[in-house]
């Protein structure tokens, strides 16, 4: 790992869990034991009723462009080479307002849309930890 | 007194020129500029006893004392988030210290080398820490670093919500620089641009342009807080604080990301309490101060804290309604930071007392109130100031 990489997510008490599902390419994410809501980021309680009990539930990965930038201009010095690179909101399919930041990538810029469908995929980064990005189906 | 309303008054301003590289030390930077704005106040050091700052701020407080010979120092603050929700905060914190005797008179400050990076790294970079914590371990492992990239994301759905143009975003930046060009101390002065120069200038994260960005700037500005009794025999015709207020919320978790799908912002928290408790309508306002980090946001702004509905911002920013002397509406009649300098906004709040001693060079004729933002997107704070006119 150098700076030719963008950082690696540090996990962390409470996001353990998400990176090492991410390493066995699966997405999941809090679901409340109360009301049943799936919550982004990972939080202790639950964001929509504050109940403590949770679940790391698999989601189905599906989902669509809720919005989106195309970033010219490097200001890391991996993003160098990167150049241009889309960074993407995506609404995942389960729950109206659970989104996600993440890459679009193996797109054409122009050929992005609002709430275009996408679907999951995972690449490794330097570091070895798998990252969830996305791609348009 | 169920509210700061009219407790307190701003009696000082101070500040350094702008400038890309200061040449001196931060603290040299809040030193010079603290001790302008107490001068402009008619006091000395040993009459301030209490000082706030922005978290951001690398100046110390007691580092402050000693060097600018403040005996006593009874109350000493920050405002979180700041950065952007800073300018209003600090001063909001300082007239609740005033109106509730704490402190007789404070001093609410601004010092940075943000564009040499001689002291605070330059927003405008990433850092190169190889992992990433927080939530930046879900945002920078994708190469979602600068404030600016994350606005594009809003900026974008904001476009398809309500049919917002890179254009309009332009009128902003625009408008801005045609404020600096009569002020010599604005870092564009001398610069005009056309939005003609917004369209053509590049992309940095799309659809956000160069031009939609704020300034970075080494410099340092300050006001003084004191009680509205105490400020009667002052220097100056007083600038009372008709109310204030700091915002934020659960979606503010995103950190710039914002949640435009959220009938509620920080802007609107604040909005909800401000105008009642300050007794002031919105179309009371004469003068406009939106805290300009992305022009976006300046859009947002007006919206959510209830200029206009969302999606008419790009009507109400169109066709020079907030350009000095002609628009209905002038704003950050100094340049703002888009265009000014960028001092986390406290150069806006300094502009809005000018206005208010009627001594602006955009000088808006018979100006009685004016409003005064942070940056939203973030917590955030904002005001209502008043004079005697």
């Amino acid at each position: 790992m150098s700076e030719l990489s963008f950082p690696y997510p540090i996990p962390e008490y409470g996001t353990e869990p998400y990176w090492a599902a991410c390493n066995e390419e699966r997405l999941v994410m809090q679901r409340c034991q109360a009301c049943g809501k799936f919550r982004w980021h990972p939080a202790p309680l639950c964001i929509y009723c504050s109940h403590s009990g949770y679940d790391w539930a698999p989601l189905s990965g599906r989902g669509r462009v809720y919005t989106w930038t195309v970033i010219t201009h490097a200001v890391h010095p991996a993003a160098v080479a990167r150049v241009p690179y889309v960074v993407v909101e995506v609404e995942l399919d389960e729950q109206r307002d659970l989104r996600m930041v993440s890459n679009l990538v193996d797109c054409e810029a122009d050929a992005i849309q609002f709430d275009a469908p996408v679907r999951v995929a995972f690449e490794t980064h330097a570091s070895g930890q798998k990252l969830p990005v996305f791609r348009l189906t | 007194m169920d509210s700061v309303a009219n407790q307190a008054c701003i009696v000082g301003i101070g500040h350094t020129e702008y400038s890309r590289d200061s040449g001196r030390s931060e603290m040299t930077l809040a030193c010079e500029a603290i001790g302008a704005a107490i001068a402009d106040a008619g006091l000395t050091p040993a009459d301030i006893d209490g000082i706030t700052k922005y978290t951001m701020d690398n100046n110390d407080p007691i580092d402050i004392a000693r060097n600018l010979g403040i005996p006593e120092l009874r109350y000493a603050a920050e405002v979180n988030y700041g950065g952007g929700g800073g300018p209003v905060g600090t001063i909001a914190l300082g007239a609740m210290a005033v109106a509730t005797g704490q402190a007789k008179a404070v001093v609410a400050f601004r010092a940075m080398n943000e564009r040499s990076g001689r002291g605070t790294p330059r927003f405008g970079q990433a850092g190169t820490a190889p992992g990433a914590s927080g939530v930046a371990s879900y945002f920078s492992p994708y190469g979602l670093f600068s404030p600016a990239q994350m606005v594009a994301l809003s900026a974008r759905r904001h476009m398809h919500l309500y049919g917002t143009e890179s254009r309009h975003f332009g009128e902003i930046a625009v408008t801005c620089r045609h404020h600096a060009n009569m002020n010599p101390n604005a870092m564009m002065h001398g610069r005009p641009m056309s939005i003609e120069d917004h369209q053509a200038s590049r992309m940095i994260a799309a659809p956000l342009r160069l031009l939609d960005c704020c300034l970075e700037t080494d410099g340092g500005a300050a006001v003084v807080i004191t009680r509205a009794d105490r400020a009667r025999d002052l220097r100056h015709p007083r600038v009372f604080i008709a109310g204030a207020g700091i915002g934020a919320g659960h979606w503010n978790y995103r950190s710039m990301v914002k949640d435009m799908d959220s009938p509620v912002s920080e802007s609107t928290v604040i909005a909800k309490h401000l105008f009642r408790d300050a007794g002031i309508k919105h179309s009371d306002i004469d003068v406009l101060f939106i805290y300009d980090h992305f022009t976006p946001l300046v859009m947002m702004a007006i919206e959510d804290f209830g200029f206009c509905k969302r999606g008419e911002g790009k009507d109400f920013v169109s066709n020079g309604r907030l350009r000095w002397p002609d628009g209905e509406l002038p704003m950050n009649t100094s340049g703002g930071n888009l265009s000014e300098g960028y001092m986390h906004g406290m150069q806006n709040v300094i502009e809005a007392v000018r206005q208010l001693r009627g001594v602006a060079r955009c000088q808006v004729k018979d100006a009685r109130h004016a409003f005064v933002s942070a940056g939203n997107a973030v917590p955030t704070s904002a005001m209502i100031l008043r004079n005697e006119l």
